[in-house]
């Protein structure tokens, strides 16, 4: 029997009461702050790159409570960069070092901080409200889901993400279609091929996308920072005035709080878009809509709080996405669904009939790490400071023991460290020459269940699949979406608005 | 030198549509038709754009986002290129001793020569450092997870 989503909420809070996953949660929201503060902006993507061969082997919740603890609270606290340094710090706060930098320099750092931790936390906590109110709204569409329409919904999510790679729609295409094709290598299950074994028995179960992701993302990271050599040749400005003149800032102009959080959860509910521009959006949005935009880039509070409601609220529009209807909406995503993979659920529809109370313990425990996320930003503001200034000499050998030894942990094979290292001279090419990784990292994730729903609907019903009618409807919603996309952004190269690219212009100092 | 890596996708999609042509189309669809006819017709597209120089002349355009980060690295090239090769030694150097050594002695040592010599700490530094280490991989895992590792070629 189908429990019903009151309780499956109700059971998806006690759950949680336990001294395990609180301490999980806890370990979540040290590393996510660390994360966010420690120099370069390590980034989601490689702490749960690093994290997931260790918390696959946990207990569902307690890896659920890391991840989520960890990703909820660094987004919160991901302004120390941008204000300290006046560099970009992890995706998704690149905008807040447009007037954060400049109002840090002018000594109102605290200022600068306290609006980005309210903001980040009413940001949090209204994506999060919208993930539990999509739940239920969600949840009748379902039932018209089988393989067929999951298929369809995978394809439309892997097209949009090819098409919004940004400058380079073609590499996108081409390192999506890159990850579909490792995601074949191994004996395929529904015939017993052998796909690009070449005789190697490592390959008989395909290459684990966790060691993939981690050399991709964790080298590249740990090279930047033994290549710009921070924390001795870059120094920050210091900390000065009231977290509290923030406070009152950011409730004073609460209604631009409210219109950027919701630009956040529409960026993470539409497939592909990602972190990489919700906080242009909300930054562009509040300079548009402002009675005098001349003060944006100038050091401009607004210019703080809109980046940063944004990309707080995003995560919970992720989350919709990623767990109703199971697919990622970038790389920390897909690696939360391959971490579900693991532990046996199935994100999407399946997952919402089956397991709605998990569903829930993630929402409550979005909310939960949103808060203390916050409440940590506010009483640790100084000494979270002093952690934007550690050496690389010290982050690089804690980078190489985590990207080691998570590669090693997996099946404690020689090989992989090869993988690994493969993989992370692979990933420093593909920035290089700019093919986005995510791409990748989403047609390895998407890969393995695509062809699954494709076989399942091919096995059901033939080609009569294509003929049902909420098929239709989505390869409709799909390739109307995809033209809208394509048209959208090629118009947007003839003419950016002159707003946005005046607001998003850096002044010299910040560039 | 961009066409050059352009070329390597090339190559790989080549040989996944060689070596899968032969296998039967249940196991063929998505790595021989989804991905690797159409990456060979993207890399194709690509090389041309590469050859007419088109996406530099396009760049100044405007619009568009980067999904990942973009790579900007203000350094002479000399200096990257030295500081790149070096980080990738100590990478594969640390590989390389857990390969031999084992991960309890290799990773240690790794962070332990690391901090001294690349990042010139002090001795003092480097062996807490490398102590530190030592108790993560050796205390956490081994002894209070009960986890062994692995012992290197050379002590196995």
């Amino acid at each position: 029997m189908e429990m019903s989503l009151f309780d499956a909420a109700a059971k998806g809070f006690l759950n949680l009461l336990q001294l395990k996953v609180f301490l999980a949660m806890m370990v979540g929201v040290s590393i996510g702050t660390f994360t966010a503060v420690a120099p370069q902006g390590l980034g989601m993507p490689l702490v749960y790159a690093i994290a997931l061969p260790i918390v696959i082997k946990w207990e569902p919740l307690t890896g659920i409570a890391l991840l989520i603890g960890a990703s909820s609270v660094s987004a919160i606290c991901a302004a120390y960069l941008p204000i300290l340094f006046g560099i970009p710090g992890g995706s998704g706060s690149q905008a807040t070092v447009l007037d954060g930098y400049p109002m840090g320099k002018r000594g109102e750092g605290r200022r600068a901080l306290g609006a980005s931790f309210m903001a980040g936390g009413m940001g949090c906590l209204i994506g999060t409200f919208t993930l539990a109110a999509a739940i239920p709204a969600t949840r009748p569409l379902i039932y018209l889901m089988g393989s067929p329409e999951l298929f369809v919904v995978m394809l439309w999510g892997l097209s949009m993400v090819a098409v919004l790679a940004g400058r380079r729609p073609i590499k996108g295409m081409i390192a999506a279609a890159f990850g579909l094709l490792l995601a074949t290598i191994g004996q395929q299950a529904q015939s017993g091929v052998m796909r690009f074994v070449f005789d190697q028995p490592y390959l008989l179960d395909g290459i684990s996308i966790s060691i993939i992701a981690l050399a991709m993302f964790g080298i590249p990271s740990a090279l930047d920072l033994a290549l710009t050599k921070l924390g001795v040749e870059q120094q920050p400005v210091p900390l000065k005035g009231s977290l509290f003149d923030g406070v009152k800032d950011t409730l004073r102009e609460w209604w631009l709080v409210v219109r950027c959080s919701f630009v956040g959860v529409w960026v993470g509910i539409v497939p592909g878009l990602g972190s990489q521009v919700v906080d242009w959006l909300a930054y562009g949005h509040a300079a548009q809509t402002s009675k005098n935009p001349g003060n944006f880039g100038k050091g401009d509070v607004r210019g703080v709080i809109a980046p940063e409601s944004a990309n707080d609220a995003k995560d919970g529009g992720d989350l919709i996405t990623t767990l109703l209807m199971g697919f990622p909406q970038g790389v920390v995503t897909a690696l939360f669904i391959v971490a579900l993979l693991a532990w046996g659920y199935l994100p999407g529809p399946e997952m919402l009939k089956k397991n709605p109370e998990v569903i829930y313990s993630v929402v409550w425990l979005q909310g939960i790490a949103g808060i203390t996320g916050t409440l940590i930003g506010f009483v640790l503001a100084t000494p979270l400071a002093k952690l934007a200034e550690v050496r690389y000499t010290f982050m690089v050998p804690l980078m190489f023991i985590f990207i080691l030894m998570g590669a090693f942990s997996v099946n404690r094979d020689p090989i992989d460290l090869l993988v690994v290292i493969t993989f992370g001279i692979l990933g420093y090419f593909m920035r290089r020459f700019g093919y986005p990784r995510p791409a990748m990292i989403l047609g390895l994730v998407l890969g393995d269940l695509m062809e699954k729903y494709l076989y399942r609907s091919v096995a059901s019903y033939g080609f009569s699949w294509l003929s049902r009618p909420a098929v239709i409807v989505l390869l409709i919603l799909a390739a109307a979406s995809f033209v809208f996309t394509l048209r959208g952004r090629l118009k947007g190269q003839q003419e950016t608005p002159a707003s946005l690219v005046g607001a998003m212009a850096r002044t010299p100092d910040e560039s | 030198m961009k066409a050059n890596f352009t070329l390597f996708f090339l190559v790989v999609f080549l040989v996944a549509a060689w070596a899968g042509w032969g296998w039967p189309n249940i196991a063929k669809i998505m790595p021989v038709y989804v991905a690797a006819i159409p990456g060979l017709v993207l890399v194709l597209v690509q090389l041309y754009r590469e050859a007419t120089d088109w996406e530099a002349r396009r760049s100044g355009a405007g619009g568009g986002i980067d999904m990942d980060e973009v790579y900007e690295m203000k350094l002479d090239r000399k200096t990257e290129f030295r500081r790149t090769v070096t980080f990738f030694s100590w990478f594969i150097g640390g590989a390389l001793g857990i390969w031999l050594l084992g991960i309890v002695i290799a990773l240690p040592l790794l962070v332990f020569l690391y901090a001294l010599i690349e990042g010139r700490e002090k001795w003092s530094t480097s062996l807490i450092m490398a102590a530190c280490t030592y108790l993560l991989i050796w205390g956490l895992f081994e002894y209070m997870l009960e986890s062994r590792w692995p012992q290197g070629l050379l002590f196995s």
